[in-house]
């Protein structure tokens, strides 16, 4: 099996065993990989299952790579995760870099189903054939890059390649529930909390050793393909962008248009963002590059602050998306406490977005009278006070005093605060929104609203087209010149879902390595590796099926219509600045798009559009009548 | 059709905006401590200037096709327009070609905070130069 590693480990944690169980050809063929994979897998495994929580033993987890993952070439290195979300209650998953998955291909295999939960705290040691669940107790408790170092370190001498660790960290262990699942400490199965998932099954990691490599249908076609696309890259402003200044470079470029958010959504610019800006980065707290598996993008950074009240470890940096949760969202100019706050949530193993952005709702909670210090254990919660937003990432990965209540996310914090707190909340479906502000690009609202997992900006490939970064001039629809306002979003938003389940959800590309590509030369990619001949045609259709699993299975968790909104915070118009007066006009762009994409009244898929897709399982979920 | 009907007219606001802009030491000072030199190739209409900040004081030398640059960017006289009102997704404009840069990407990018306020300061010299007719805002 070319691209393939062709086996599938089945886990079940309750009785201990693991099975080796071969990928099926036409399996693969049909769904590509990836989510893909995983969308089948976990609808099967709970089609005749009563409802279960996110937090329960009934709750499976899935692990798949995808073709590419592990191939060798550039923005390929990533693979996914799937469960049920503890955060908002419906589908959750999650798409990761790093090296893990490449190594799980080279030691034979293409993704993990786990199952039930053990009684005490356990790890997968994977090495080639040997596969096997250990005690875990000496870790249950130990941050992530202890864990890392111990069992990469540890556990050497027992495989003949360096393994890769996949672990969560206490705030996993403590159910927090936008945990996540963290490779090389860096690299992070960020959002919906699966982290939280792993916690209550007691499972800590998985180490992966692997001594084999990832076969190649065409390697000349393969090589040749990478000249045409080494020229490309050198061209490419973007990429050379990400390579010298990681994704925090947004933070120069986002803000001419309004793209970044501040002070919880209230405002698009602030005198002080050059603080939190590139060269601010590079001046204060960079140390050096990183990079996925075979990646000469190499965006990834490494940060170091060297002393000071918010000192940290040589380790990976801050991601623009955790500069602007944990910086631009609390008015917090101090970029060493952004690196710390990020430091606290990788070694805890917390979503960076959902844990700022809950801190910047409790911060306009505590600024509107909602909290006071009594509530909030003696922290002043005032916009900007960084050292306050620090001790509080840290006490939500303890899920200690008030930190236990924001550890709920913010959706759930709400309820409890009340007092009308939920005017402040930025969640769609319960998750946190993203730092890209729809007032600036309406298309990103549409796609917040009907992400299967939440507010999302990579849940199709909508950020990337309308934020400009991607250019697919084989499909119209993602090269078309778009009227301002929204417009012509809900067809852009169909066509990104499709497109974008197969490049960065099946085949897995890296939506910021792989933004160069135009689809001829991704389905080639994808040629070349697997030995298949897909067409563009199939995996736009590949891409359409699965789009519609993901949205089928949050509707059975019980998303519907009402859940495809925005908060009134994100649709409230900004008095200044680039988005002034501009607002997603969300009941236009939402009626055309459950037109186009066949949904109810309830916001659920058609019979008949699953039928002709051939999800009937699905079908036969919401419409096989009682009996029948 | 083109904002700008001919040459003259294009270089006369550009010219005299980035002449603004040097006189402007919110800004000047930032482009002057980049050090860089950069040629600004418009075209429809047709239109070359230097922007030179190596030296103590920002230089703007219009038809200036000799001097080597450090950065080059080329793009449309429309597409210049509509950047300095703050409506071009710049993202967009590199990736499709609308504007093409060559030269030092993390020094080009350095520029970007340095002339932010000048999105501001675009229309306002327009009415205030009698070229309001070009005002979008």
């Amino acid at each position: 099996m070319k691209g393939y590693a062709g086996s599938l480990l089945y886990v079940d944690l309750t009785s201990g065993r693991i099975q080796v169980k071969p990928l099926d050809l036409e399996f693969a063929r049909k769904n590509i990989g990836g989510l893909g994979f995983g969308t089948r897998i976990f609808l099967d495994l709970i089609k005749d299952a009563p409802p279960f929580d996110a937090l329960s033993a009934h709750n499976p987890f899935v692990l798949m790579t995808g073709p590419l993952t592990g191939c060798g070439m550039d923005a390929t290195a990533r693979w996914s995760v799937c469960s049920k979300s503890p955060l908002t209650g419906f589908w959750g998953d999650a798409n990761v870099g790093g090296h893990f998955g490449a190594r799980l291909k080279m030691a034979g295999y293409d993704g993990i189903v786990i199952t039930g939960a053990a009684e005490d705290p356990v790890y997968l040691f994977i090495n080639d054939q040997q596969v096997e669940l250990k005690d875990a107790s000496p870790y249950w408790g130990k941050d992530v890059y202890t864990v890392t170092d111990a069992l990469t370190k540890g556990l050497r001498a027992q495989s003949p390649k360096p393994g890769q660790v996949l672990t969560i960290g206490p705030a996993g262990e403590n159910q927090v529930r936008f945990a996540n699942l963290i490779n090389k400490k860096g690299h992070a199965a960020g959002r919906t909390g699966l982290g939280a998932v792993w916690g209550s099954k007691k499972i800590k990691a998985i180490y992966v050793a692997g001594s084999g490599k990832v076969d190649i249908a065409h390697p000349e076609k393969l090589k040749a393909l990478r000249s045409e696309l080494k020229e490309i890259y050198a061209e490419s402003i973007y990429i050379s962008s990400i390579k010298s200044a990681g994704t925090p470079a947004h933070l120069d470029v986002g803000i001419i248009t309004g793209d970044i958010p501040f002070k919880n959504w209230q405002m698009s610019d602030w005198e002080k963002v050059d603080d939190l800006g590139p060269a601010s980065i590079e001046a204060k707290i960079h140390a050096g590059d990183r990079t996925c598996y075979a990646c000469t993008v190499a965006c990834k950074k490494n940060a170091e602050v060297k002393a000071g009240p918010f000192k940290t470890q040589k380790g990976p940096g801050p991601e623009y998306e955790t500069v602007a949760a944990f910086g631009t969202m609390c008015l917090n100019a101090d970029i060493e406490s952004v690196a710390k706050a990020n430091e606290i949530c990788n070694r805890y193993g917390m979503d960076t977005i959902s844990c700022g952005s809950t801190i910047a709702f409790a911060i306009d909670c505590f600024e509107n009278g909602l909290l006071t210090t009594q509530e909030t254990d003696g922290l002043e919660l005032r916009w900007g006070n960084a050292a306050a937003i620090v001790t509080l990432a840290e006490k939500i990965g303890k899920k200690e005093g008030f930190g236990a209540l924001l550890a709920e996310g913010s959706a759930k914090a709400a309820q409890r605060i009340g007092k009308g707190a939920s005017r402040f909340l930025t969640t769609v479906k319960g998750l946190e929104a993203p730092m890209h502000d729809p007032r600036n690009a309406h298309g990103f609202g549409l796609a917040y609203g009907v992400s299967p997992r939440g507010a999302c900006h990579e849940a199709s490939l909508v950020y990337e087209i309308e934020g400009g970064a991607m250019y697919v001039p084989e499909l119209p629809e993602l090269a078309d010149d778009l009227p301002e306002g929204s417009e012509s979003r809900a067809k852009l938003n169909v066509a990104c879902q499709d497109y974008g389940m197969f490049f960065s959800h099946c085949a897995i590309f890296c939506n910021l390595g792989a933004a160069p590509l135009n689809a001829t030369q991704a389905v080639a990619m994808l040629n070349h590796v697997t030995g298949f001949d897909y067409t563009l045609e199939e995996v736009m259709e590949i891409g359409r099926r699965v789009w519609y699993l993901k949205r089928g299975l949050t509707n059975l968790f019980g998303a519907r219509a009402k859940d495809d909104r925005l908060p009134p915070r994100i649709m409230t118009p900004m008095t200044e600045g680039p988005t002034e007066g501009s607002v997603p006009d969300m009941e236009l762009m939402l009626t055309e798009f459950y037109k186009l994409r066949g949904l109810n009244e309830e916001g659920i898929p058609q019979e008949a559009v699953l039928r002709e897709l051939g999800l009937e399982t699905l079908a036969d979920l919401f419409y096989r009548k009682q009996g029948s | 059709m083109a904002v700008f009907e001919n040459s003259k007219t294009f270089s006369d606001v550009i010219v005299g905006f980035f002449n603004l802009l040097g006189d402007t030491p919110q800004v000047a000072d930032k482009l002057i401590a980049s050090k860089l030199v950069i040629r600004f190739i418009y075209s429809d209409p047709d239109v070359v200037v230097v922007v030179d900040c190596s030296g103590d004081a920002v230089d703007v030398r219009p038809g200036d096709t000799e001097t080597k640059v450090i950065v080059e960017m080329s793009m449309k006289a429309d597409i210049a327009h509509k950047f300095w009102f703050g409506k071009v997704n710049l993202t967009m404009a590199l990736t499709r070609r609308q504007m093409v840069a060559k030269g030092p990407v993390p020094k080009i990018l350095k520029l970007l905070p340095a002339i932010k306020p000048s999105y501001a300061m675009y229309p306002k010299y327009l009415v205030e130069n009698g070229y309001s007719q070009y005002n979008i805002h």
